[in-house]
């Protein structure tokens, strides 16, 4: 959420991509830095460690969300 | 969380601020406007000075805002001026305290305190079980910062602070070096500070290690056989230090171990320099144990856990006997979280009429 902010804050289209687990904690990060609408892409939870092929399902998943979020698409 | 709350009794008042979540699941003192007030004025500094921010809820840390934690906490007055200290410490940007709150490592402030303060502001205990239960200044000055923390820094378990686990140091974690009876100069000043200052240091370190050492001092081998010992705690295959390389650690050499290395020959900066060289592992290990984080195409490279001798913070404390301690960190972040030493100021304290 950090990284989102920060690109965000420079004018780059920015979406942060937050698992379940951390998602609250997305929106306290959000929330404290002021920028509670940053658009975020939800993913399952884990996703680091799951291997390769795990990692592609969840990214063919999201793509298009991940667009349409930088496009400001809800 | 502002603004004064009520209350109808004194129970009701803490199961308020338990229900709320100010607290870190124990009973706290409840910081009425006068227990606060008296805990300010001990500090000698204004109410509305303002320390700096916490992360990671960015929340302002004043000197009222730190009574209140110091009065949650079950400080005495006297303890005040470790606590402000230990808050500047956090605050400090090398401490990369909002990502250090918010990490899923087990990480928690690793208070070490050295100087008159140590009596002071205390007594802070640094002999036998100095990290257990029953030393009321350990124990509350450590939870001060703890609850300042949660309760300025906003860092709530599962939802702002994503430690998997954490470690019972995050309920408490303060020390004093046994600075009388160490065969060592003391730690602040090997840091640059005069003998007669009084500093807290804080780390964020995970729960101490123990490290078994029988040597005796009888040969010159016993004390390679403890450095080697030392090293391998320091080490450690899973710790954060032997993997992402880096940061800060804490030696708290019991007494017979301090005086074996000093027997030896070996100053503050000799056992440094000799944990350093130990503290190392190939990149063909790295890469089997944990090959994300490991780089480097010559497998037979070392890659050292610290980037300078001096990154092992050497002291000592607790009693006689087999067990000296080490205390890996958290050493990521921005500025791989930091050591930070703070002056303690307690001769701005207020001796409070009828304390």
């Amino acid at each position: 959420m950090r990284d989102g902010i920060a690109a965000a804050r420079l004018g780059v289209p920015a979406v942060s991509l937050v698992t379940d687990d951390f998602w609250p904690q997305g929106d306290f990060v959000a929330s404290s830095l002021g920028m509670p609408d940053l658009p975020r892409v939800r993913l399952p939870h884990p996703v680091a460690g799951t291997g390769a092929k795990r990692l592609e399902e969840v990214a063919e998943a999201i793509a298009d969300r991940i667009i349409d979020a930088l496009e400001g698409k809800k | 969380m502002s603004g004064v709350l009520t209350a109808e009794s004194e129970a009701d008042a803490l199961e308020h601020l338990h229900a709320l979540g100010c607290t870190d699941g124990l009973p706290v003192v409840v910081p009425t406007p006068e227990r606060v007030e008296r805990m300010q004025l001990a500090s000698g500094l204004d109410a509305d000075l303002v320390l700096g921010e916490m992360g990671p809820g960015n929340g302002v840390a004043s000197v009222r805002h730190v009574a209140i934690a110091a009065v949650m906490a079950g400080c005495l007055p006297d303890y005040m001026p470790v606590v402000i200290a230990a808050v500047q410490a956090v605050i400090d940007p090398r401490f990369d305290l909002t990502e250090m709150q918010a990490t899923t490592h087990c990480t928690a402030p690793l208070i070490l305190v050295n100087g008159p303060a140590r009596h002071d502001c205390g007594p802070i205990a640094s002999g036998f079980g100095a990290l257990g239960p029953g030393h009321r200044a350990n124990a509350s000055i450590g939870r001060a910062l703890r609850l300042a923390m949660m309760n300025i820094g906003g860092a709530l378990p599962g939802s702002s602070d994503m430690a998997l686990l954490g470690h019972p140091g995050k309920f408490t974690y303060c020390l004093a070096e046994d600075e009388e009876h160490s065969p060592l100069p003391p730690l602040h000043v090997a840091l640059g500070f005069e003998a007669e200052d009084s500093v807290v240091t804080v780390i964020g370190a995970e729960a101490p290690h123990s490290v078994l050492s029988s040597a005796t001092g009888d040969t010159a081998a016993d004390a390679e056989g403890l450095l080697e010992a030392l090293a391998a705690g320091l080490a450690g295959l899973a710790t954060n230090n032997a993997i992402l390389t880096g940061g800060c650690a804490v030696v708290v050499l019991n007494p017979d171990h301090a005086h074996i290395l000093t027997a030896a020959g070996l100053d503050r900066a000799g056992i440094q320099a000799r944990l350093y060289e130990r503290a190392a592992h190939s990149v063909g290990t790295l890469k089997r144990v944990a090959p994300a984080f490991a780089r480097g195409k010559d497998d037979s490279a070392l890659r050292y856990c610290f980037q300078a001798p001096e990154d092992i913070l050497v002291l000592m404390a607790g009693g006689s006997g087999l067990y000296s301690m080490v205390m890996p960190s958290w050493c990521a972040g921005p500025h791989r979280n930091r050591a930070v030493s703070v002056r303690i100021e307690s001769d701005q304290f207020c001796a409070l009429p009828g304390a």
